[in-house]
């Protein structure tokens, strides 16, 4: 059962916080940005707040509400959020309204850029190397990040983490991609590796980790192959991949 | 020393990879089976042979994972084949059961110490299922009390919710407590009167991925007294165990009397059969289970199993196992201690369990597992080892050449921080 809250966080903690990194990888998105100073809350009850800082061209994701907001997006509900994610409902503004022609153009056009790239057009994602590892690279940041959303908040996804033991495991991709998922009371990820990660998960490429988190490639055949491999503490490996399925039924 | 290459091996999983759902699946696989790094494993057998598997590059193992348990004897063991033969050649899988399914209870029976019947099936799955099924049908009560990290098998009530295709409502009825915890079990007891229609564990815990841990002092006699006292069903689980530490039962072997207790895997050497086997007082809530299968009363393995018990009877497996268990586990720890490591063996020497303590994260352990089964010892990394009774003393010395030169390729290959 998909619960609307969790899809909601995921939405928020993995979807639009990804916006960050599509700053620092696409020249489009800084250039489009560059110039404006902008700092967006999206306000859901009952749901940690996102607050996106956008400066320079660049675009900073906080959870919480530490970082000072220049506008606040208030949602009536999980579901509100939701449908504005999928294009059908718009949010409203309570603080910020100055701010409203960043939210339409620019903001806008920086998620549709996004969209662009968790969307993929399957035969661009063929012919143009570059858009194919943004395009993987952001969809396996959602991945792992909702992860943590599905281990904090679905009932599924909480008894799949009481099953992983406290510390962190490094999820690579080469040089490519490279994000660390930490058990401390709560499943939180950040980009890099951990010196002191207790379970590994590996890939060769990006064309593997694509297609694996995809659902295109057989995982398990990979595994045969060499081409995933895992080390360290498997229980949390284990778990992580029952958690990576579990999220796949959110974002399909 | 040489290091094993692989190269058919790669052309059969690509075959198998375009028409078998994770190429190999279950425990054998190596993803499921732990191969790290997979580049160090063989993934395909092409014949066995007493103590040893040959993969289908040409490469020797000495098996010490014993298909998971079934080798108990040797593979391909010249007796045993022989009856499973001569009783092919009168019929396996028929429409009415063989003589030898008779002959095997009987022998069960009388082997067995807590076995007024025997009940037969083919994978330790579906005994354990039984007798579950049985405890219920026993008691008109609903739950089932486990152990943390006892496995046994796949049915949707044994495995854990949050896996792929287990609803809550699977597990709702079963409670699972931490290992040689009494007073959880007792307090258990006493929140739940007239609730708890069984028991179920194996011996010993022995799970996967973790350290085994025996029985504590006083543990089963007071399980026993307990589940008699409030009418739970004792379920012993010797799937794994069983005619390893003792032919008549491991409850037997720790001292106590299960109500229902579970073998399969080294009950007919490879030939697959399982067997429920209990007391009198259970026999008739057995038969009112409806449970069968298409060929749970072949005749062949049944006539496997009567020479296994035979042979194993006359050679003293258990006993002999022990011995065997015992001096390589002392040998592999020296050896690892002459290099730097420490190695912690757990479990019963007839299947031990055993994990480099250097690192936290384990990352070692594999690694040396890895390079001992490059050279010829197959071990796994997760899981316990097991011993048969044709390995030699000439076997557990080979073994412990490889173990060394294997430490030393870890030594050289992981730098390690002074100790
Ligand atoms: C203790 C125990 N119980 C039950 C089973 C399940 O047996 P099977 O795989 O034959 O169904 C196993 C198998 O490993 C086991 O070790």
């Amino acid at each position: 059962m998909i619960d609307s809250t969790v899809l909601a966080s995921i939405n928020l903690h993995a979807v639009l916080r990804n916006l960050e990194t599509l700053t620092q990888l696409d020249a489009d998105a800084e250039d489009l940005l560059n110039g404006h100073r902008c700092a967006i809350r999206f306000s859901v009850p009952g749901i940690d707040r996102l607050t996106l800082t956008f400066d320079q061209g660049r675009c900073q994701a906080a959870r919480g509400e530490a970082v000072p907001a220049s506008m606040n997006l208030r949602f009536s509900n999980a579901d509100h959020l939701n449908l504005m994610i999928e294009g059908k409902k718009n949010p409203l503004p309570t603080k910020g309204f100055r701010s409203i022609g960043f939210l339409k153009r620019q903001f806008a056009g920086a998620a549709d850029l996004l969209s662009m790239y968790l969307r993929p057009d399957i035969k661009r994602l063929k012919s143009d190397p570059d858009f194919f590892r943004m395009a993987t690279v952001l969809f396996a940041n959602t991945a792992f990040y909702a992860a943590a959303e599905v281990a904090n908040l679905d009932p599924v996804g909480q008894a799949l983490l009481a099953k992983i033991e406290p510390g962190s495991i490094n999820v690579t991709a080469g040089d490519d991609f490279q994000v660390c998922l930490t058990n401390d009371n709560g499943l939180s990820v950040r980009q890099g590796s951990s010196a002191a990660a207790k379970a590994f998960m590996s890939f060769d490429s990006l064309e593997t980790l694509g297609g694996v988190l995809r659902g295109e490639l057989d995982g398990f055949v990979c595994i045969g192959r060499g081409q995933m491999s895992f080390k360290g503490r498997i229980p949390m490996i284990d778990n992580l991949n029952k958690l990576l399925l579990r999220v796949e039924a959110y974002l399909s | 020393m040489d290091t094993y290459v692989y190269k058919k091996r790669d052309e059969l999983f690509e075959r198998a990879a375009a028409v078998i759902p994770s190429g190999i699946y279950g425990h054998l696989g190596p993803a499921e089976g732990c191969f790290i790094p997979t580049s160090a494993f063989p993934f395909f057998a092409e014949r066995a042979e007493g103590a040893y598997l040959y993969d289908v590059d040409g490469n020797r193992f000495i098996d010490y994972m014993c298909a998971y348990g079934p080798n108990v004897l040797g593979y391909n063991h010249e007796e045993v084949g022989e009856a499973a033969r001569r009783q092919w050649e009168k019929g396996d899988c028929m429409t009415l059961p063989a003589e030898s399914m008779v002959e095997l209870a009987e022998l069960l029976v009388d082997t067995v110490d807590s076995a007024d019947w025997a009940y037969f099936a083919k994978n330790g799955g579906d005994v354990t299922n039984l007798a579950m099924l049985t405890a219920r049908a026993k008691t008109g009560r609903d739950l089932i009390v486990k152990f943390v990290g006892g496995y046994h098998g796949v049915a949707p009530w044994m495995q854990a919710y949050g896996s792929p295709g287990i609803l809550k409502s699977d597990v709702s009825n079963i409670i699972t407590l931490p290992w040689n915890r009494l007073d959880l079990f007792r307090d258990l007891l006493r929140k739940n009167p007239g609730r708890i229609a069984g028991l179920i564990s194996t011996p010993y815990s022995h799970p996967a991925m973790y350290d085994s841990e025996l029985p504590a002092e006083g543990f089963w006699s007071e399980v026993r007294s307990l589940c008699t006292e409030h009418g739970v069903v004792l379920i012993v689980d010797d799937v794994r165990a069983g005619f390893r530490l003792d032919l008549r039962g491991s409850d037997y072997y720790y001292g106590f009397k299960a109500d229902l207790i579970c073998f399969s895997k080294a009950i007919a050497n490879g030939y697959p059969v399982a067997a429920l086997c209990g007391q009198q007082a259970f026999r008739n809530a057995v038969g009112a289970v409806f449970n069968t299968g298409s060929f749970w009363l072949s005749a062949v393995p049944f006539a496997a199993a009567i020479k296994t018990i035979e042979v194993l009877k006359k050679i003293d497996g258990p006993a002999l196992m022990h011995r065997l268990g015992e001096k390589l586990t002392n040998g592999l720890s020296d050896i690892a201690q002459t290099h730097g490591f420490t190695l912690l063996v757990s479990g019963e020497p007839a299947l031990w369990n055993m994990r480099l303590t250097d690192d936290e994260s384990g990352v070692l352990h594999q690694a040396w597992v890895a390079e001992c089964v490059r050279r010829g010892a197959f071990f796994t990394n997760h899981h316990n080892l097991f011993i048969n009774c044709a390995m030699t003393d000439a076997d557990i010395e080979k073994t412990w050449e490889i173990a060394d030169d294997a430490f030393r390729a870890v030594r050289k290959n992981h730098a390690m921080k002074a100790r």
